[in-house]
Formats: C-alpha cells, sequence, structure tokens
C-alpha cells in the first residue's frame, strides 16, 4: 500500500482501474445508443443501395462505402478513447491553426462542386474525398472546450464572449466562403451552446445575441450587390422549383407516404433524387412510418442525454465543456436537418448524424464520442 | 480532491444551465415528432395513394424515323444503331463528380477537362442530359449501361445515327475534296433541338434534346418523316433507375413516313457532274445551281447547288469550328442556292417582256404592243434623259422582230419594248410568270425574289420613291432591282414549254406510310399563265432563234433540240471598268428531243444552270446545260465520259477561238 500511495497521481488513478473500475466508468449506454443509430445509418445506406441498376455488395455501392466508413469509424472512436484526452486540451492551439490550415487547403485546392465552380468543399487525397468541413466541427469544440475552461474563473466577463467570437471568425468566414452555409450555421450554434453552458453571463449572451440580430442590416447594406444575391440564392435555395424546392415536395410525400408503420426497408417508392444527402430523413421516413422515426428520435435524444450526463458527472471543467459542444452540435442537426425534411426550417446543407452518408462527417461524430469516453475514463472516481 | 469537486460543482455544474439544455432537447424533438405524426399519421392515410404514382414515370420511346428513297426507290439515308453518352446533372452526386468524370473519362478515351467543361458549359434544368459522346461502340456503351452504380448520373441512349448515300452512286469524302453526298442540299440533314423549345414544338411533344430536322427535307417533311413516339410506363426504383422487366408499353411508337423523291440519282449525278465541270472550268469559288425539272408537272428531276456540304458531317458530329466556318463562307455552303437566293436573272428575263409585248395585259385590258412580225429597231444606245443605255455590243442590230430581238438578246429591243408596254405591264406579266413569290416547293426557306414597281420601291426606299424611267428599262431586262430564284427562272420557262401552266414544283414524288399504303403527291397548278396559245407559241419559237442563230455557240450542233435563253447579269462593283456577272441559261427539249418541234407543248425536261460571277468569256451556263443534255440523251462522244483537264482545255480553245466578243446583257 506504501508504494502504491508514493506513486504519482495519474499511474495510480490509471493502474487500479485497469480492470474493473474502468468498465464501471465507461459509458456503455453511451456507446450503445451511438452503435444503434450507427445501425440504422447502414439500414439506411443498404436501403439505398438495393435497386434495379446497383448491386447492393459491389464496391462502391452506398452499402460497402458506408461499412467501410463504419469500420474506420470505430476504430477512430476506440483510438480516441483509449488517447488521453487531456493532451487535446494540451495542443488546443496547435489544433486550431491545423483546422484553420486544412480550411484554407480546402479553399485553395478543393474539388469543384457547383455549377459556377465557385464551390470548393473536397480535398482529393489517395481517392478518398475529405470534408475538413465536418472534422472542423469538432476540432473546434475541442478548442472553445480548452479556452473556455481556461477562463473558468473569469468566465463571467465580457471578454469570454468576445474572446470566443475571435476565436471563431477565422474558421467560420473559410466555411463560409466554401461556400457551407449548413456548416457555418451549426459552427455558430455549437458555440452558443458552450457558451451558455460554460456558465457565461446571460446578460452579455443576450447583448451579443441583440448585437447580432441587430447588426444585419447594416451589414446587409454594406455587401455589394453580387454577394446580397449570393446569400440570397443560399437562404432561398427552396425557391427552385426543380432544385431543392423538389426535393422539398417530394422529401414531404416521402414522409406522408410511410404513415404509421412505413413500407419496409427498402420499399420506399418516392423518388428523392439525392436521397442519400441531406434529405435521407424523407426516405427513412417513408420506409420506417412513424413509429420507427421516432425510435431514432429517441436513440438521439437517449444519446443526448448520455451526453449531458457524462457532462455533468465530469469533474474537469474541459471535459464537462467537450460533453456539452457535442450535445449542442448534435441537437443543433438533428433539428435543423429533421425539420428541414418537415419542412419547419429552411433548407441549408446540414447533415443528419449517423444517418446521412457521409464519411468525414461519420468518422468525426464518433471520434467526438470517443473522446467523450475517454473523459469518462479517466474522471476521478466518485468517494465511495 | 473533494475540494475540487466542491468548486467545480458551484461554476460550471449549473443545474438550471443543464435542465434548461435537456428541456430544449425535449422542446426541439417534440416539436419534430408533433410534425411528424401531422405527416404521417393524420395526413398519412389520405396522400398515401398519391406517392404510389412516383415511382412509375411515363417517358417517350423514339420512333424510328422515315427513310428517304431516290425516284426509283434506291434508298438515300439509312438509320445506323448509335449509342450516345449523357449525364444527368441532377442525378450525378456533387461528391462523386470528379471520380465519375474520371472513370466516363477512361472509358470512353476522352479528356476528362472536356467531360468538366461540357457540364460546367450547360445551362438550363438540371434534369436534362448533358450529351458526353457520340458513336460509342456497343462494348463500351454496354460496361457503362452496366456500371450505374458506379457512375451514377451517366446514361446510355440509343439514338439511330442518319447516313445520308449518293443512292447508287458511290460516295466520295476524302478529304480535301469538292465532292460531297449528292443530295446535301435536298436531303438536309437533323440534329439535335438546341435552344428553347418553339411553342409548336411543344405541342408536337418535343422535348429538349430530341431530334429533329433542321435543314432541307428533313425539316420540311419533319412532321412525316418523325412518326409518333411512343409511351411508355416504366417503374423507378427509389434512386430514379428504371426497373427492368417492369415496363409496361402504353403505346408502341409509329415508324415516320418514307419519302420518295421525284429526283432520281443517275440525274443527280449528271446534273452534279456538269455543274461542278462548270465550276472547275472557270474556278469559280462562289459556286452555282443546277435544276432539272419536268414541265408537265412541276416535278423537279435534279438539283444541286454548289459549293454545297456533307451533311454526314452533321450525323457524325460537326465541330462548332466547322460549322462557323461554314455559316461564315461567303459562297454559303449551307444554303441551298436553287431555291434559298436570289440573283438578277439578266437577259433571261426577257421572256417576260417578251411575252408582255405580244400578248397586252389582261390585267389593266393594255392591248399588245407588238406583234410576231412587227419590227423595232435596234440602236447603238437608247437615251432616257442624260443617260444612255447601250445595246450589249455597242452597234445595234438594225430592225428586229421578236424572234431576232430575243436571239440577238438585244438589249435596245427589249428596252424600247419596256417603254411601249410600261412598267405595270411589265410587272403584272412577271407575277403571272410567278417572279415575286415562292413558288411553294416543298423545301424549306424558299426565297420570294424581286419584282419592283412602285409600291415594292416605296416599301424598299422610303415614301414617295418611284422608278425612275432608266430603273424601268433596267427592270425590263432582268437588271436593276430584278431577282430571281434559279428555280423561278426555271418554272416560268417550264410554263413557256408546256403551253401556259405554271406548276408548283414538287421534289417528293410520293410519302409511303410504315403499312406500306403510298400517297402520291398530285402535282399543284400554281395557275394557268393568260397567255394566248399564238404569243406563248411565238416565245418558244424566239428561244429556239436563240439556239438556232448560234448565239449558244456550237449547242445547236447536237443531234436533238434544244431551246432557250442566256442570261449576263452584271451585279456588284465594277472592276476595271466591267461589272462581274452572273451567267444563266435556261432551256428545255420537246418530248421526242429528236424529231420534236416546239410548235408542242409536249416538252418533258427543262433545265437551268447559274453561275454565280463567272465572269467567263462565252456562257459557261450554256455549256453546262449541254454536257447535262449530253449526257442525260447518251450522245454520243459525251465529254463527261474523259477526264475533267480535257473538258477545261477543250472548253478553253472554243472560248478563246469563237467567243471573242465582250459579255455584257446578251
Amino acid at each position: 500500500m506504501n508504494i502504491f500511495r508514493s506513486e504519482p497521481m495519474r499511474v495510480r488513478s490509471w493502474a487500479p482501474k485497469a480492470a474493473s473500475l474502468t468498465w464501471r466508468l465507461y459509458d456503455f449506454q453511451l456507446t450503445t445508443y451511438a452503435v444503434l443509430l450507427l445501425l440504422f445509418g447502414l439500414a439506411m445506406a443498404y436501403s439505398n443501395s438495393v435497386g434495379a441498376t446497383h448491386t447492393t455488395l459491389s464496391p462502391g455501392s452506398p452499402f460497402v462505402r458506408y461499412l467501410m466508413w463504419s469500420v474506420i469509424a470505430i476504430v477512430v472512436f476506440l483510438i480516441a478513447t483509449i488517447f488521453d484526452y487531456r493532451w487535446l486540451r494540451t495542443f488546443a492551439w496547435p489544433i486550431y491553426l491545423l483546422n484553420v490550415g486544412l480550411l484554407i487547403v480546402t479553399l485553395r485546392f478543393g474539388s469543384s462542386t457547383g455549377n459556377a465552380g465557385t464551390s470548393a468543399r473536397w480535398i482529393v487525397i489517395a481517392g478518398f474525398q475529405l470534408q475538413f468541413s465536418e472534422l472542423a466541427k469538432i476540432l473546434m469544440i475541442i478548442v472553445f472546450a480548452a479556452f473556455l475552461a481556461g477562463r473558468e474563473a473569469k468566465v463571467k466577463s465580457v471578454w469570454t464572449v468576445i474572446g470566443a467570437i475571435i476565436i471563431l471568425v477565422p474558421p467560420w468566414i473559410l466555411v463560409m466562403l466554401q461556400p457551407d452555409l449548413g456548416t457555418s450555421l451549426v459552427l455558430v450554434g455549437t458555440l452558443a451552446g458552450m457558451l451558455f453552458m460554460s456558465g457565461v453571463s446571460l446578460r452579455w449572451l443576450g447583448t451579443l445575441a441583440a448585437a447580432v440580430v441587430g447588426a444585419i442590416p447594416f451589414v446587409w447594406q454594406r455587401l455589394v450587390p453580387y454577394q446580397q444575391a449570393r446569400l440570397l440564392a443560399l437562404l432561398n435555395q427552396g425557391q427552385d422549383p426543380r432544385g431543392s424546392g423538389y426535393q422539398l415536395i417530394q422529401a414531404e410525400h416521402a414522409v406522408n407516404a410511410g404513415g404509421a408503420w412505413g413500407k419496409g426497408l427498402t420499399n420506399g417508392t418516392v423518388l428523392l433524387p439525392v436521397q442519400t444527402t441531406d434529405f435521407v430523413w424523407g426516405v427513412l421516413a417513408e420506409e420506417l412510418g412513424f413509429f420507427g422515426s421516432m425510435v431514432v428520435l429517441a436513440l438521439f435524444v437517449a444519446l443526448m442525454w448520455r451526453l449531458l450526463v457524462c457532462s455533468w458527472r465530469s469533474n474537469d471543467q474541459f471535459a464537462l465543456l467537450l460533453g456539452c459542444g457535442l450535445a449542442s452540435m448534435m441537437l443543433f442537426q438533428v433539428f435543423v436537418n429533421v425539420g428541414m425534411v418537415l419542412g419547419l426550417v429552411p433548407i441549408t446543407g446540414i447533415p443528419l448524424p449517423f444517418i446521412t452518408y457521409g464519411g468525414a462527417s461519420l468518422v468525426s461524430v464518433m471520434g467526438g464520442l470517443g473522446v467523450l469516453q475517454s473523459t469518462n475514463l479517466r474522471r476521478e472516481p466518485p468517494a465511495w | 480532491m473533494s475540494v475540487r469537486i466542491d468548486r467545480l460543482s458551484v461554476t460550471a455544474k449549473n443545474v438550471y444551465r443543464f435542465g434548461s439544455f435537456g428541456l430544449a432537447i425535449i422542446v426541439a424533438v417534440a416539436a419534430l415528432s408533433v410534425r411528424m405524426f401531422d405527416l404521417q399519421v393524420i395526413q398519412g392515410q389520405e396522400s398515401y395513394t398519391i406517392p404510389q404514382g412516383e415511382a412509375a414515370e411515363t417517358i417517350s420511346v423514339p420512333s424510328s424515323r422515315g427513310l428517304i428513297y431516290d425516284s426509283n426507290n434506291i434508298p438515300l439515308v439509312q438509320n445506323l444503331p448509335n449509342f450516345v453518352v449523357q449525364i444527368v446533372p441532377e442525378l450525378l452526386p456533387v461528391d462523386q463528380k470528379a471520380v465519375v468524370v474520371r472513370r466516363l473519362a477512361s472509358l470512353l478515351s476522352m479528356d476528362p477537362v472536356a467531360i468538366d467543361q461540357e457540364l460546367d458549359s450547360t445551362t438550363g434544368s438540371l434534369y436534362d442530359p448533358i450529351e458526353i459522346a457520340t458513336e460509342v461502340d456497343t462494348n463500351t456503351a454496354r460496361i457503362i449501361d452496366e456500371n450505374g452504380d458506379l457512375l451514377p448520373g451517366v446514361q446510355v441512349v440509343s439514338e439511330p445515327l442518319r447516313l445520308y448515300s449518293n443512292g447508287n452512286y458511290p460516295l466520295q469524302l476524302q478529304p480535301g475534296t469538292t465532292r460531297q453526298p449528292l443530295f446535301s442540299d435536298v436531303l438536309g440533314y437533323t440534329g439535335r433541338i438546341t435552344g428553347e423549345l418553339s411553342a409548336a414544338q411543344k405541342d408536337a411533344g418535343y422535348s429538349q434534346n430530341d431530334v429533329t430536322g433542321l435543314a432541307g427535307l428533313e425539316l420540311q417533311y419533319e412532321s412525316q418523316l418523325r412518326g409518333t413516339p411512343g409511351q411508355e410506363t416504366v417503374a423507378l426504383d427509389s434512386s430514379g433507375q428504371i426497373i427492368p422487366g417492369l415496363t409496361t408499353a402504353v403505346t408502341p411508337p409509329i415508324p415516320g413516313d418514307s419519302l420518295t423523291l421525284t429526283i432520281s440519282s443517275k440525274e443527280q449525278y449528271l446534273a452534279y457532274n456538269a455543274l461542278l465541270w462548270g465550276i472547275e472550268a472557270t474556278k469559280d469559288k462562289m459556286g452555282g445551281v443546277i435544276i432539272v425539272e419536268n414541265p408537265q408537272n412541276g416535278q423537279i428531276l435534279a438539283m444541286v447547288s454548289l459549293p454545297g456540304y456533307d451533311n454526314n458531317m452533321f450525323a457524325e458530329g460537326i465541330s462548332q469550328a466547322q460549322y462557323q466556318a461554314m455559316l461564315n463562307d461567303p459562297a454559303m455552303p449551307l444554303v441551298n442556292k436553287a431555291v434559298s437566293e436570289q440573283y438578277p436573272p439578266g437577259s433571261t428575263y426577257k421572256l417576260v417582256t417578251g411575252t408582255a409585248g405580244l400578248q397586252g395585259d389582261p390585267l389593266t385590258g393594255q392591248p399588245p404592243s407588238i406583234t410576231a412580225t412587227s419590227t423595232i429597231l435596234s440602236q447603238p444606245y437608247i437615251q432616257v434623259g442624260n443617260e444612255r443605255f447601250y445595246e450589249w455590243n455597242k452597234i445595234g442590230w438594225g430592225p428586229l422582230n421578236i424572234l431576232k430581238g430575243l436571239a440577238n438578246s438585244s438589249d435596245t429591243f427589249f428596252y424600247q419594248l419596256t417603254q411601249k408596254i410600261g412598267l405595270q405591264s411589265l410587272t403584272d406579266w412577271a407575277k403571272l410568270y410567278g417572279f415575286g413569290a415562292p413558288t411553294g416547293i416543298d423545301l424549306p426557306n424558299e426565297a420570294a425574289g424581286i419584282v419592283p414597281d412602285n409600291v415594292w420601291k416605296q416599301a424598299a426606299y422610303g415614301p414617295g420613291q418611284t422608278m425612275y424611267p432608266g430603273e424601268v428599262l433596267q427592270a425590263g431586262i432582268g437588271q436593276g432591282y430584278d431577282a430571281a430564284t434559279p428555280l423561278q427562272l426555271l418554272n416560268a420557262y417550264c410554263a413557256l414549254a408546256n403551253g401556259g401552266n405554271l406548276w408548283q414544283p414538287t421534289v417528293v414524288k410520293s410519302i409511303t406510310a410504315p403499312d406500306g399504303t403510298v400517297t402520291p403527291v398530285t402535282p399543284t397548278m400554281i395557275r394557268k399563265i393568260p397567255a394566248s396559245a399564238q404569243t406563248l407559241e411565238t416565245m418558244r419559237q424566239a428561244t429556239r432563234e436563240v439556239v438556232l442563230i448560234r448565239h449558244t455557240y456550237d449547242m445547236v450542233d447536237l443531234p436533238i433540240m434544244v431551246a432557250g435563253k442566256t442570261g449576263t447579269a452584271e451585279f456588284g462593283t465594277a472592276v476595271r471598268g466591267q461589272l462581274p456577272y452572273h451567267e444563266w441559261f435556261v432551256g428545255y427539249t420537246p418530248a421526242n428531243e429528236k424529231t420534236g418541234s416546239f410548235d408542242g407543248t409536249d416538252s418533258q425536261l427543262a433545265v437551268v444552270a447559274f453561275l454565280y460571277g463567272a465572269d467567263s468569256w462565252g456562257d459557261v451556263a450554256t455549256e453546262i446545260v449541254k454536257y447535262y443534255l449530253w449526257e442525260h440523251y447518251g450522245l454520243k462522244g459525251s465529254p463527261l465520259n474523259q477526264s475533267l483537264p480535257g473538258h477545261v482545255n477543250l472548253w478553253a480553245s472554243k472560248i478563246t477561238n469563237n467567243y471573242n466578243v465582250t459579255a455584257n446583257n446578251h
């Protein structure tokens, strides 16, 4: 016993937990909900792969690619779990610079994706298309968490809010230039949630919100017409009756068609031309019906619930804010993505975590959850 | 340790904030759930059946395009199988665009940049397919078709290619040659509808990218050749791909009607060679026209406009640069100059002036100005005001009757005759002969020609303008403002040859429905020309006199009877005091070419040849017609059986020896 007492705290806290206590700290519920959502995503990818001209198991079908990304995501999840998350706080600023660098690289060398040839969101490396803006969401949660945890003592100061905004601006502008309105909104939403949870003065938060809303007309007037037109085009995507407006109409048809019990997986009949992406909820609602959709929504709620519980249990402000950041991001994405298909919010390109087919999104979210499990494992045990 | 936990619980673990966040989650998901419940459970039942139809889509099945045969039922066009690779932009996910383009480029051996450019430069709906490659070989087409999941948005459609031929004459398409498919100008070509669909096209059920006739008969008979596209209801899977085996044909496509021309490949070949010979002999870069018509019914027996184009270039895919070059070519290779261009007819127009003089004006009741025997004094020139209008030989011919006046093409004879009959009578007769209005031939873009009178001059030059006396004189000899298409001129002479029946020319003899029913195209008469048989016979004798007095040099030596009229029409601006001139000859033969006479009206063959700005000494158009007739009637020693350079030398020697006169309005 004497030997143990004399050991440094980190070794002491890790060694005895290795077998029994570690599993007690590990949040199995969190992992379970995440894996269940992953399976739903896999099911949707399978459904999208079944068709006359698709061979479900051919390399390159959505199903096989989702399976491949799932494996990568789970590996990243496990690595993140084992990795000591505290290193992330130590290296928060290099991570921030890396993030900004990746976004600059995307902008400079990214693939053209739009008709006008002006947008650049993907970087192709070794045949893989990497969307760094998905990674940016998670990296920015880490950076914000480190920043806000460092200002723990002065969190009520107005400079906490101003500092967070200064950190946000460079990556936010880079994402807007791609242009990726969806991701930029997610970044703002996530930061707002994290500021709120970090204990920032509600007065300053309210002042900030009022300032942003109040500044819109002034900023709008300063924009040159083509910038205004570009922003309007981004906001009014639903107005194009054959583009995303068509998507919206078809998505609503699909949701209607699902009824209470759905048509069953792969039996969806409503034509949704871009169904693997941001409108996947329409397919899911049609094939799984109201009750199936409720199960998926319930899993999201449960996952967010576990994220909040992990945060609450944490005794490290950095770890607490990581959990809150992930929960904010997930809430924002679920609400905007599903709300968009249901016609509740304007159309913006925001993926639905786990369900939307997209490797970068899946790997980023699973990596974030892995970091959270890492905080669980390294939590100080309750004194019993 | 407990101190740390306590401190944290005070600053960050604010139960109200965690509670608020939890509440936000519940409110947000509740809102989504309520909306889902509304859409799926409450509204879901009533609209449940509507989306069922979404999985089925009615698509148009193209009908096979009708064929075109020459008058001997030799096919002039074939439909060849042809696979076209297209991309529907909306079905190509943006994140896969680069890789799909790369795969497609390697399959098609294309430059990926070219595909990218094609995709990025195409505006319009994202659902309209963009053509990437045509004439894709069957194997590649199958590979692309079977790998739909690797190539999202890429589709292969079968779209028959029109291959045009020369009938039973070999197609000569070597690069650098002026040879072309014989029937390019008549048949035209097909292509995709570019730009916006017209209202009529929408009504007829065309969609963007459909193939339609763009020129010639392919355009004129589009509605018959196209047939009726069928309709098919196909089942679609959730990604919009067609599920094979679940196709129900609603209506099968009906193939288009086939056309049988009045033109035979042989006549077209002879006419083509005669014209080409004339062009090469005079090194005429602007080209010319030859048309052969049957005066008895208006059927066109041959029609060639040179320089022409190869209509197979359009079927095989013409580059924008090639197309632009042809559009900018002053010789207008894409225009059928036989019907779509108008030129001053020159002395050939003296038919109108002569008929008006002999007949008077039936529309105004003006009496005849001359008889078949009365004479007018041909002088060196006629003075009108300060201007002198010269005889073309600058000397004059002395007293001439109408026969000799026309035979020598005496300008002063017809100047004075024009003065006698007046502008009204001249324009009335021009219009009666069909000048100044399209003939109504079944070919597109026909020009109307110009018959100048005071009304026309006011419309063209402004209010208050009238025809000056000098301009009236010019109008009387087919100069000045007069303009006619080669077809109009030929058709007028056909009316002369057949005793006064002005027929509407046709190039299609019959239309054959897919079930084999043949509908002949019945000849339509435009009008019976109100000239007495006597008048027309006099004019026919006058045209025969042209040949008899060797105005057409050795045409009279042919063992066949030919009558006709030469024309030399000045235009443009003078070079070294001499205006450039077009050359014309329009002639016809009696039904029995060896023993017939021009008292009769049984002519079955009339020919016009026109060479733009030929500037030859002598009349190359006459020679073109002569050689055509020589070949047509299979006369001995046909010059066209010899090699072309020989003709040129032979012909050139004739000019230098025998035609050493200034060609000017004769």
